[in-house]
């Protein structure tokens, strides 16, 4: 994990390419809705996340990028590191990876869309985090699994939509109730933390299935 | 490997199997179209739920078998596990397919639409794109022991992945009470439209588990030329 971060850090090419594309994605949006308060406070969260997936896509893709070239993979597993411990690290350098981004642009957000005053921020941020934790434990599990397949980027999106289903019905509707600061959004939130715990301890118990090399 | 010389009997049950089925099928469908007294509210649409339904229960089945026949295979390694996953997934995603088209036209005169988001529903929908999503999984894997190893890993994570779907949709849908789907089903089903009813269910599982066992048997002998084929490249080289 630690080395995954180092080489982001130093290359910052993921950084900058799923940064300038989430960005375009609610610049798009915003002129596209013409957006003003009374929608943001409508559809606000939806296209929140929206704008989020579409980032977390692009670096879920990467997340094993780098270990298909010249057999790194394999090289990898030669290090005493077991298959669930890679997969937990590549897991935990993607979601610093996303959460980062989403620090930068849930600002950009709240002055594009005209964020209603009495949005609850912290709420929204909670959500965030347990709503990043659960696109990056399936979608890292995921992304592993595509490193073996030729139409990689295609594959990605195909099997992480419909099994993140409910967690985007989840944080979507967390974020809403945050928007409009309508109440708490306590049961989104414990079905986020289920949907988290019980995809990232079947992620890791199924790490030998997907990541064992031939 | 290969049973060329099985014994005459076994040749003839697919077929007296098959002969069954589609006798099934035909009594269900009679029993659909005019054994069963019209409904009276809805009319004869309604007679689309002897399909509808049974297609749902059918498909369930067949997910259920392609869940258990993967977890099988990512404990044991059996290429017996992996061709009743494959025939589990493609029968349960045909049977919901039917499932997922008689709906609509049947809500469309009932419901005065073709499509609410209701967790019934958007439940079915959702496990229609899983399954697709998983079909495509193989297609583009390559052959070997890695198709398989990939395919049972993404099955448990739908199967999964389909009561956690079920609880949020719960929710989500909560606040609006859905439209009643199944009243009349449960609640007192006139005795002929039971017959109807069950004689399709019937139908339909004796119809998956026909499917099922071609697929089965087929999915099992292309492993077995795959085998041969690999041995005697083996062999020459």
């Amino acid at each position: 994990m630690a080395r995954d971060l180092r080489i982001e850090l130093r290359t910052k090419e993921a950084l900058l390419a799923m940064g300038f594309y989430a960005l375009l994605v609610i610049i798009v949006f915003s002129f596209a809705f013409n957006a003003d308060a009374a929608l943001t406070l409508r559809i606000g969260g939806a296209l929140l996340w929206v704008a989020f997936l579409f980032a977390a896509m692009v670096a879920l893709d990467r997340a094993f990028l780098r270990e298909s070239a010249e057999a790194a993979l394999t090289g990898l597993q030669t290090t005493p590191a077991s298959r669930a411990a890679i997969l937990a690290g590549k897991l935990g350098s993607s979601f610093l990876l996303m959460l980062g981004l989403e620090a930068v642009l849930l600002p950009l957000f709240a002055v594009l869309f005209n964020a209603p005053p009495q949005a609850r921020w912290g709420g929204i941020a909670l959500t965030a985090v347990l709503g990043t934790w659960a696109l990056a434990s399936v979608g890292t599990y995921f992304s592993a699994m595509s490193v073996h397949v030729r139409q990689r980027g295609v594959l990605l999106p195909l099997l992480l939509l419909p099994a993140a289903i409910p967690a985007i019905l989840a944080v979507v509707q967390a974020t809403q109730t945050y928007l409009e600061a309508t109440g708490v959004a306590n049961y989104w939130l414990q079905l986020l933390l289920g949907y988290d715990i019980i995809f990232t301890s079947l992620g890791l118990l199924l790490a030998d299935a997907v990541l064992e090399v031939e | 490997m290969p049973h060329a010389d099985a014994p005459a009997s076994s040749s003839l049950r697919p077929w007296l199997a098959a002969a069954g089925t589609l006798a099934l099928l035909l009594i269900a469908l009679w029993w659909a179209l005019i054994g069963a007294p019209t409904e009276a509210t809805m009319g004869t649409i309604q007679r689309i739920f002897y399909y509808h339904a049974p297609a749902a229960f059918t498909a369930w089945a067949a997910l259920l078998l392609n869940a258990g026949a993967s977890i099988a295979y990512l404990a044991r390694r059996s290429p017996r596990a992996d061709a009743l996953a494959v025939a589990g997934a493609e029968v349960g995603l045909a049977f919901l397919s039917i499932n997922l088209i008689s709906g609509p036209i049947w809500a469309r005169p009932v419901w005065g639409v073709w499509w609410v988001w209701d967790p019934r529903l958007t439940l079915t929908l959702a496990m229609w794109m899983m399954y697709a999503a998983y079909l495509i999984l193989r297609q583009v894997t390559p052959e070997g022991s890695l198709q398989p190893r990939l395919a049972a890993a993404l099955a448990v994570i739908f199967a999964a992945d389909i009561p956690i779907d079920y609880m949020a949709i719960r929710w989500w849908r909560g606040q609006h009470p859905a439209p009643v789907l199944f009243g009349g089903a449960d609640s007192g089903l006139a005795p002929r439209m039971a017959i109807a009813f069950w004689l399709s269910v019937a139908a339909f599982l004796a119809l998956m588990a026909l499917l099922v066992n071609f697929r089965y048997r087929q999915e099992l002998m292309r492993h077995q030329v795959r085998e041969l084929r690999r041995q005697r490249l083996l062999q020459e080289a």
